[in-house]
């Protein structure tokens, strides 16, 4: 699958699993907690929904009453990408504080998670937040090559700097 | 910077200070400073014998031995002269500088000293490449310079080979360095000057092979060869300064590769973070003031 | 001597990792120190400043830096930042906090390997944080020195904890207090930072606009009045000079005046100093400026009109904010730190108008309780010790010589099983010799 269709078919499914609204917990008095983390009552999750471009390359939307829950799995073709996938994601989830919608702990087998209550979609603009996990995924692929690249780069050009000095 | 300075700044600074202070006439203070370098190198700056103007500064080498049965110690006869004294106690080397008897090129001396580690690996590249020149073949000299790392040289007539082994102690900088080496290996192309550079990673090479070099999985070999032209006379000090300072280039320039990743990085975070921003709705504005000044809040 | 340095050097084989010193870093506002754990002075002291070359690039600075080669790589810090032309200098440290955490990484990676010349693998590391400091700041360091560095430990320390550390130099082995009062006072701002128990008392920290500088341009103001030989353009330097050459404090500035126009040839200096254009010597008489100078620390009013409480005062407050638990240990343990305390009998009189303000209340309140109630007299005390200039730089490398150092240290293993998290939290070690 090429990339655009893949992000047109994360966009859609987003937006439709935005549609979430408060709800305490059945189970609890007094506790209003994501559903989708929580997992206590089978009757408020939906199916969770994966889309994948290839082995490599997915996201699970997991949705429920009041929360839901995307991870991405991010392409990493060799150890350097996933050294700077990692890196980068942890670098991200250190400042999770300031993300909000950010898990700081992605879901396993993926790369990094987000997590959106019914708060979150309150307090923001739900097409916005849409738009935010897109350009994620867009940029997060460019960028990891665009440093592979530059560290390459880098390597060559102290390996010349080093022999021509002989 | 993207070549490390072979001499060891911090140790001329700490001269320089004494002997300005001392020509400019002041009471020398007592010393007693201890000044690391890379790959475990210990100086010691002290008085001799509680004697304030007489300044002694040791070096401690793990692998001094190594070095002597190369003739370390002719060669730092011939470099230091009557500068250099009875070693330390718990030291390899120590040169004494008398602040009462300073020699008129003290800057020179000083530039010397700080040079010292540079001195101590001097004979045993000489010696080397002296046998390429005259083409004996002798046994393959092997220095643990590390713990769990060597350097291996060995001449034959026409090359001498140095193989490194080097350690990576973390597996971010493995792949990072490899990717170096690579570029290190190919790197020649750029300049006809250079030395070929052979680079195993795992698999000792073939020099290695019935030695007691280092052998781990973690560790990759770097092999110069280095021709006539690099052993020659003229070139000889600066190929030793080269091959001296590589382990420590290699390992500066992982990790500045790293510092870049990180600033990169920085970046894109704060520009996410300002992506996601912009889909804040505006808090409202609600608290109005009136013309006398009382603020009030507006119900809507 | 030199049966102490064998000692030294086998006491060191007995710590991890051989024989290595710990690497000791004190990055402040104005001059970074660093140097190896173990000696009494820093090895170096360089301006916390960095020249790099700026691009003309769209975007806000940090995406403006991004490149593609190893133009990073092109950058000084320290003098060599103010000699290199075409860069721009900055500096990654304001107000002691860490600004700008692109360049302060870059600032590490240049003393790392250009100036203390260690492998980072090899070493642990001491640092030095403000009072005050935002734990998020202590993982952001920690990524740095753990991700970038592979350092095997790290500690990061209170300023005000190793300025009291140094103190001990001057006491018995066994009395080693970590409460008391930590005066520092370095080029742009002075603290006063209570401390119990090794623990800074946050809400008692007070800043006093005034120190070196303020005392620089004061004396300045002075000359310029009366002195006309002095170069514009050099009269900053020159000021600078003399305040740290000819400066003191006196216990009594009117019998001070006294006695310099009683007999002005003893007392009045005479400065030299030449052009630096024509390279024609010059020279300045050097009067009342000696003592007037650092008095507004005594007397702000002279220098600075917003700002009218004297040291002593402010100190005498802090202490009286503080839980009453802790004043009379505070009392007993006051702490100079910084340049800026380096003035001759500086200790002396601040102790002496602290404890005349303390005897005042002690007597008010033996008279407000009608002569029933006797007050224990309070010791205050002020600490003075030759190590006061780079006291935080000495306190760490005191600390990070001793054995329990390794103890407290954060490693590399525990970063990477429990994260940057570990770091917030770096707690006291008094050390036992």
């Amino acid at each position: 699958m090429s990339l655009k269709p893949y992000l047109t078919a994360v966009r859609r499914t987003l937006t439709a699993a935005m549609c979430v609204e408060n709800f305490s917990s059945q189970i609890v008095e007094k506790h209003n907690k994501p559903e989708v983390e929580v997992r206590a009552s089978k009757e408020l999750l939906l199916t969770p929904i994966l889309i994948s471009r290839n082995d490599k390359e997915k996201v699970l939307i997991e949705s429920s009453i009041n929360s839901v829950r995307i991870s991405i799995a991010v392409k990493q073709a060799d150890d350097l990408e996933k050294i700077l996938c990692h890196k980068f994601t942890r670098f991200m989830t250190m400042r999770a504080e300031n993300f909000l919608i950010l898990r700081r702990t992605p879901i396993e087998g993926y790369d990094i998670s987000f997590l959106i209550t019914n708060f979150h979609i309150e307090q923001m603009y739900k097409h916005k937040i849409v738009d935010f996990v897109i350009h994620f995924m867009e940029e997060i692929d460019r960028e990891l090559s665009e440093m592979k690249l530059s560290v390459n780069a880098r390597a060559r050009t102290c390996a010349e700097e080093f022999l021509k000095r002989f | 910077m993207i070549l490390l300075e072979v001499n060891n700044r911090i140790l001329e600074e700490t001269l320089n200070n004494k002997i300005r202070n001392a020509l400019s006439g002041h009471r020398p203070e007592s010393t007693d400073v201890i000044i690391a370098d890379f790959d475990g190198v210990l100086f010691h700056v002290s008085n001799l014998s509680g004697d304030k103007s007489k300044l002694r500064i040791s070096i401690l080498l793990n692998y001094y031995k190594q070095l002597q049965e190369h003739g370390a110690d002719e060669l730092l006869k011939r470099e230091y002269g009557s500068h250099l004294t009875t070693p330390e106690t718990g030291f390899n080397v120590s040169v004494l500088v008398d602040l009462k008897d300073l020699p008129e090129d003290w800057e020179n001396l000083v530039k010397k000293i700080g040079l010292l580690k540079r001195y101590c690996f001097d004979s045993v590249f000489e010696k080397y490449f002296d046998f390429q020149e005259q083409g004996v073949e002798e046994k393959m000299a092997v220095i643990h310079y590390r713990e769990e790392e060597t350097m291996c040289i060995k001449a034959t007539n026409d090359r001498v080979t140095v193989v490194f082994s080097t350690l990576f102690k973390n597996v971010d900088d493995m792949v990072i360095g490899k990717m170096f080496l690579q570029e290190l290996k190919e790197g020649r192309r750029a300049s006809h000057t250079a030395p070929q550079v052979l680079f195993n990673h795992r698999e000792p090479p073939r020099e290695l092979q019935d030695s007691d070099a280092a052998v781990n999985s973690c560790v990759g070999y770097i092999t110069f060869i280095l021709f006539p032209q690099h052993t020659n006379k003229e070139s000889r000090k600066n190929t030793i300064d080269m091959i001296l300072m590589f382990r420590d280039y290699l390992h500066y320039h992982i990790k500045c590769s790293k510092v870049y990743i990180h600033s990169r990085m920085r970046t894109k975070t704060s520009e996410f973070l300002k992506i996601l921003n912009r889909a804040r709705s505006e808090p409202k504005n609600v608290e109005k003031k009136t013309i006398t000044g009382r603020t009030f809040i507006r119900k809507e | 001597m030199s049966s102490r340095a064998s000692e030294q050097t086998n006491s060191r084989r007995k710590m991890p990792l051989g024989h290595l010193p710990a690497c000791v870093i004190d990055v402040g506002t104005g001059y970074t120190k660093l140097g190896f754990a173990g000696n009494m002075d820093p090895q170096l002291t360089i301006p916390s400043a960095i020249a790099i070359k700026e691009t003309a690039k769209i975007g806000d600075n940090s995406a403006r830096r991004i490149t593609k080669g190893v133009e990073d790589l092109d950058f000084y810090i320290g003098y060599e930042a103010f000699d290199a032309t075409g860069y721009a200098v900055k500096y990654p440290v304001r107000h002691g906090l860490v600004e700008d955490w692109d360049l302060m990484e870059r600032f590490l990676q240049q003393c790392i390997f250009k100036y203390l010349r260690v492998n980072p693998e090899d070493h642990y590391f001491l640092l030095t944080e403000p009072p005050l400091n935002t734990p998020e700041n202590r993982e952001y360091i920690a990524e740095i020195m753990f991700e970038s560095f592979n350092v095997p430990g790290l500690y990061i320390a209170v300023q005000a904890v190793l300025a009291m550390a140094a103190s001990w130099i001057t006491k018995h082995v066994d009395d080693r207090p970590l409460t008391g009062i930590v005066i520092d006072s370095g080029d742009g701002v002075t603290h006063v930072i209570p401390m119990a128990d090794g623990y800074v008392i946050g809400s008692c920290i007070k800043h006093i606009p005034i120190a070196g500088r303020d005392i620089t341009y004061f004396i300045q103001s002075l000359l310029r009045e009366r002195e006309i030989g002095i170069p514009p353009e050099q009269s900053l330097e020159t000021a600078k000079a003399i305040k740290e050459k000819y400066c003191y404090i006196c216990p009594n500035i009117a019998k001070e005046f006294a006695k310099y126009d009683s007999d002005p040839s003893k007392y009045i200096k005479k400065y030299e100093g030449i052009n630096s254009i024509t390279k024609q010597p010059f020279t300045v008489d050097v009067g009342y400026e000696r003592f007037l100078g650092p008095e507004i620390f005594f007397h702000p009013e002279f220098s600075n009109p917003d700002f009218t409480t004297p040291l002593s005062q402010i100190v005498d407050d802090v202490i009286q904010n503080c839980p009453i638990d802790v004043r009379r240990p505070l009392y007993n343990n006051i702490v100079l730190s910084g340049g800026s305390t380096m003035f001759k009998d500086f200790g002396k009189r601040l102790q002496r108008d602290i404890k005349k303000t303390v005897d005042a209340r002690l007597k008010l309140s033996e008279k407000l309780s009608g002569g029933h109630i006797t007050p224990k007299p309070i010791d205050v005390q002020v600490v003075s010790h030759y190590k006061q200039r780079s006291a935080v730089w000495v306190g760490g490398a005191l600390l990070a010589d001793e054995p329990a150092f390794y103890e407290v240290c954060h490693t590399k293993a525990t970063y990477q099983e429990y994260g940057p998290g570990i770091c917030r939290y770096n707690p006291i070690f008094r050390g036992i010799l």
